[in-house]
Parts: C-alpha cells; structure tokens; sequence
C-alpha cells in the first residue's frame, strides 16, 4: 500500500457515478494517475468527463466505489488530512473562475495567504515569480480578470494553481478558447513548467494537438467506463467506435503529422 | 510520498578564509517550513551576522524545493557566489530570486486626494443623472413606438412582472398592512377616548390609511422585494454578457428588459396597494369594535363619509408613480452593473436604498402638491 501511495496520485476503483434520479453515468469505473505522468482524458459529450473531474476534485459524491486522491478519499473525517491532500493540488478550470473582485495580483496570492504561515514580503516575491513563470509581468498583478483577454485569464488561472507548487495539476480544457497560436503556447509553457515542478497532470481535452504534444497516456471514457487507459500509440490502435471517430480521420492525422 | 524535514546545519571552520559552511537537506516546501519556522527564523539570525561572501552553501542534499523554500534560502544566501547545487533547483531558486528583485511600489499620499474625490464623486453623480435621464428618455421613445407598432410589446415580461411584484407580494404586503391597522387604530383610540372623540378614529385612520399608509407600505416593501430582485437579474445579465448579446441581436435593451418591468410594477403597484388598504382597514375595524366598541357594521357605512373618495383616487395615482419610479431606479442601477460580482452588490443596495428614498422624496412632494384636496 504505501509503495502505491508512492507511484499513484489518483486512484479509483469501481466508480459508480450517477446523475439526476437514477441515470448511471458510470459504472465499475478504474482509473489510476502515476505522480510522474500526464494523462488525457478524453471522451465523447454526455461520457461523463467533467463529472468524474468533479469527483477527483471532490466537488461531487460518487454513489458508489472508492476514489483516492493522494491516498485520501474525500469523505475521510480527518479534517487535516483532507486539506493538506486538497493543498497538494491545482485546479485550472475552464473558464479560469478568478475571483472577479481581486486584482490578479490578489488572486494568485489568494490560496498563499489561506494557507498562513508566509510574511506579505515572501508572499510577493512568489506571487511575482509565478507572474513571471506564465509570462507576465508585474504590472499586470494590478488589472482587475475583467480587463484580461482570453488568454491572460487562463495564465492568470494557471499561475493561481501553481501558487502552493501542487504536486497535482487538474486542467479542464485548457485551450479551449485560445487561438491556434496561443493554445501552441501554453502548451509549451505548461511543458516547461513541467520541467522544473515535477507536477503529475490529469487534463480533460478535445484539442488533439494539445493531446499528442503533452501526454503521456490517455484514458478513453466510453460506454460508462475507461475503455482503456495506455499511451497513444496503444490507444490510437484500438477497434472501438469513438475511438476511430475521435483519433481517425483527417483531424487526427493532421494533428499528428503536425507533431 | 516519504517525506523529510527540511533541515540545515551550519558548521564553523575557524582556519577556512569562508569560516560559515551551511548544508541544506530534505524537502524545501511550504510543509517543511511550516513545521520547523523557529528553528529556521534563529538560523537566519546567526547567518545574518556574517557578510554573505564568508558562508558557503550546499544545497546537494535538498530533496523537493519549491517557492517557498526557494524564497527563504535566495533570502539566506543573499547573492552569494560560492553555491553548490543541483540544475535543476538552480532553475527554482533564480527565478525566486527575480520575483524577489521587483520592487515594491510605495504608497504615496497625495494631498489633494480630497479634492481628486470630490470631483471624481460630482462627475459621477452628474453621470448618473445623465444615464437616468437618457433611458428615461429612451423608454418614452419605446412608449411612442408600442403605441404605433402594439404587436412588438412584449406581453409575456409584463404580464410575468405583473404575477411576480404583484401577486406574490400580496401576503407580505397584506399581513403588514394588517398590523400597521392594528397599532395605528389602537394608538389613535388611547388619545381620543380622552376627548370623547372616539368616532373620528375612523376620520384619521381611514384617510390615513388610503392616501398615504397603503401607498407607502406596498411600496417600500416592493423596492425591497421586487427592486432588489430586477436589479440583480439585470446586473447578473450585464456580469454574463446577456444584456450585449441582445443588442448585438439588434434588439432593444430598454424596449425588451426596462420597459416592461416598470410598466409591471406601475400596473401592480396600485393593486397591491389597494389590497394594502383593505388589509389595513380590516386591522382597524377589528380594534375599534374591541377597544371603542365601533361595530364593524357601523365603521363601513362611517368610511365613506369620513373619508372622501378623492383620498382614495390620490392613493392609486400615487401607487402609480411610486411602481414606476421603483422600477426605473431598479433598471437604471442594474444597467449599470460592471461584470464583477463586487458591482453587482453594491450596485443591488444602492438601488433599493435610492428607490425607497425616491419614493419618500416622491411622497413630500405628492403631499405638497395635493394638499388643498380631499
């Protein structure tokens, strides 16, 4: 146990996942995050994709089965244990969700400050380096979400993410809304800071550029479970419906050429 | 994940020419730091001491770094030159030590802050005069142009406006209507069973109730029900774009959001007031049968000579203007909402307070204006 502790960030295991009255969305659902890895997932709308990124957050119970995020399932009654497991992760969500009444400045000092224990002048030299690690610049702490573009807004959501160094980065869609030249971007920028932060990243995608530059395994959702979870080339091989439609055709292809 | 303490020795080689030797190990994270801040905040103490090129760093021994760590050692270290450590957490530690580098903008006091708000205040108030006579004007032009063209009026918002700030208000409105009877007919009897004056409760309350009680009540109640309610819907709709994705349709935003909730309110408005009245006088029907001994019977066929029908055709009138006026602010400040949830609070409380100022504003000069009638 303790050495899966070590090697799995996420860990469920006969998920049953239900919505509205009695609708199954997913059934005997397993899915395992290694700490080093980046793992797509990826399936068709209505498979349930956002609603299991609720689970793992813990924003959703599951009916039935166990989910583990660093070893503690969110209903655990040790309350330290919950929160020092929630610190440990970073969420981007989709549409960025920055506190609209904060600076950005304020926002991505926001969970550095909850978290206590840090001087105001320690707080500032980190939130200026995450500024600087997503490619802005200190002047821009001051601007208010709603004077951000689309893309700034969701560097400014990455760098409030990163600001306690999680060592789990969830993603949900993070190019959508981008254009081509932007998403290439931040792809490149998640990659770099993947270099330096050791971070395991679990990413929700349709966008099969941003899949085929940065993942290491993907996990296919469809017909109310992982159909299969391994690296591209296995995936892209399989005999399943969605699969072919998603990865096949003249988008795949391209996509893949392209990287 | 095993984790370990971060922890630093320090050792003193009195002979070396760089006497201080510190060696980091374990985790470098918030975490570690957390745990063991005092021991850490006397280490700095002693580093402090020395100049920073007389202490070597290790840093080979760290396992995890990350900000935080990073931001204490870069602090630590202070430039030092003579650092063993690893690519990787070189990385981590120059960049801490950019973002340590900006500096901080002092606060500067301006003196003529005072003034600067003065005219920022003025400019603002006379801004919003200027925005609340233009939709003022805006929604006369929509009034003339549903006049010409009666198919375009949007039917379904008024008559759910009408439904929603009418007859859902009509039980709060009511039983406050109710008591208020209560307590102004039971106070009004106390003093004119003194003079033996007791009929003329009737007189007091009844005009009381009708021209200036009903209208006030139901209106104050609907500026915090029905006001506060239009504002946050128009300002939630300025917060998700709705309100830009109707003009960009080419549809008009007074026309199809402002106009037919005021004219709702200013058709529920007397309604609900007139429900208010009858409310209120059954309060003081029932207390004057109790405490003056007035039958029911005999207060309904005092009423109408007590209280000339003129009082009542001011109270509706009036009922009128003030749904009107609760609405219009409501629209206007709910307009003006900015897309941040900051706005939209201020902007709901300031709407309900300025409606129900405007309506008692409203009121005085009603009272002046009609005081030679009924």
């Amino acid at each position: 146990m303790a050495d899966d502790l070590d090697k799995y960030v996420i860990e469920i295991e006969g998920l049953v996942n239900t919505v509205g009255p009695g609708i199954i969305l997913h059934r005997d659902l397993n899915l395992k995050v290694r700490r080093d890895e980046v793992l797509s997932l990826v399936g068709g709308s209505g498979s349930g994709k956002t609603q299991l990124l609720r689970v793992i957050l813990g924003l959703k119970r599951p009916k039935a089965g166990r989910a583990h995020v660093f070893g503690v399932s969110w209903d655990d009654p040790n309350v330290k244990k919950v929160r020092d497991a929630r610190r440990r992760m970073g969420m981007l969500f989709q549409n960025g969700a920055l506190y609209s009444a904060l600076t950005v400045y304020d926002n991505i000092a926001f969970p550095l400050r909850e978290r206590g224990g840090l001087a105001e002048e320690d707080i500032r030299a980190i939130v200026n380096t995450k500024l600087a690690q997503v490619e802005l610049e200190p002047r821009h702490g001051k601007l208010l979400p709603a004077n951000l573009s689309g893309g700034m807004v969701k560097r400014v959501s990455l760098a409030r993410a990163l600001a306690l160094s999680p060592d789990l980065l969830i993603l949900d869609e993070p190019t959508a809304g981008l254009d081509p030249d932007r998403s290439e971007g931040f792809v490149r920028l998640i990659k770099r800071l993947r270099e330096d932060h050791r971070f395991a990243v679990v990413m929700v995608t349709h966008d099969l550029d941003t899949l085929f530059e940065l993942t290491d395994r993907v996990a296919v959702l469809a017909d109310q479970h992982i159909i299969a979870c391994d690296t591209l080339a296995v995936v892209r091989a399989m005999d399943h419906k969605f699969v072919q439609n998603f990865f096949g055709g003249e988008r795949g292809r391209r996509a893949l050429e392209h990287s | 994940m095993p984790s370990r303490d971060a922890a630093l020795e320090i050792k003193t080689l009195a002979q070396d020419p760089v006497p201080l030797r510190a060696r980091a190990s374990g985790d470098w994270t918030f975490h570690g730091l957390k745990e063991r801040s005092e021991d850490f905040a006397r280490h700095l103490v002693e580093i402090e001491k020395q100049p920073a090129d007389r202490i070597a760093w290790d840093l080979t021994g760290v396992g995890e770094l990350d900000d935080a760590g990073a931001v204490w050692l870069v602090r630590a270290m202070r430039g030092s030159q003579r650092v063993d450590v690893s690519q990787g957490h070189r990385e981590i530690l120059n960049q801490v030590g950019q973002g340590l580098l900006v500096p901080q903008e002092p606060e500067r006091f301006d003196p003529l802050s005072g003034v600067v708000w003065t005219g920022e205040a003025a400019a603002g108030a006379a801004e919003h005069l200027r925005d609340g006579i233009s939709l003022l004007g805006q929604l006369a032009l929509d009034v003339a142009g549903m006049v010409r063209r009666p198919r375009e009026f949007p039917m379904r918002e008024f008559s759910a406006g009408i439904f929603r700030s009418g007859v859902t208000a009509l039980p709060v409105t009511m039983l406050v209507g109710f008591l208020v009877g209560i307590v102004l007919t039971y106070l009004s009897a106390l003093q004119l069973k003194r003079y033996g004056a007791d009929l003329l409760v009737i007189n007091i309350v009844g005009v009381g109730v009708v021209r200036e009680l009903g209208p006030m009540l139901a209106s104050i109640i609907s500026a915090g029900r029905s006001g506060s309610a239009i504002t946050a819907q128009l300002g939630v709709m300025r917060v998700t774009e709705e309100v830009e994705a109707l003009s960009v349709m080419g549809i008009s935003i007074t026309s199809r959001l402002v106009l037919p909730r005021v004219l709702a309110l200013a058709v529920a408005l007397p309604l609900v007031s007139f429900c208010t009245d009858i409310a209120a006088l059954a309060g003081a029907m029932l207390v004057s049968s109790f405490t003056l001994g007035i039958s029911p019977g005999a207060f309904l066929q005092a009423l109408p000579q007590a209280v000339e029908v003129v009082n009542f055709w001011i109270g509706i009138g009036k009922s009128v203007a003030f749904g009107f006026a609760v609405a219009f602010v409501a629209c206007h400040y709910g307009l003006r909402v900015l897309p941040n949830t900051d706005s939209l609070a201020v902007g709901v409380t300031r709407s309900v307070v300025a409606a129900i100022t405007g309506v008692i504003i409203l009121d005085a000069v009603f009272a002046i204006m009609l005081r030679n009638i009924g």
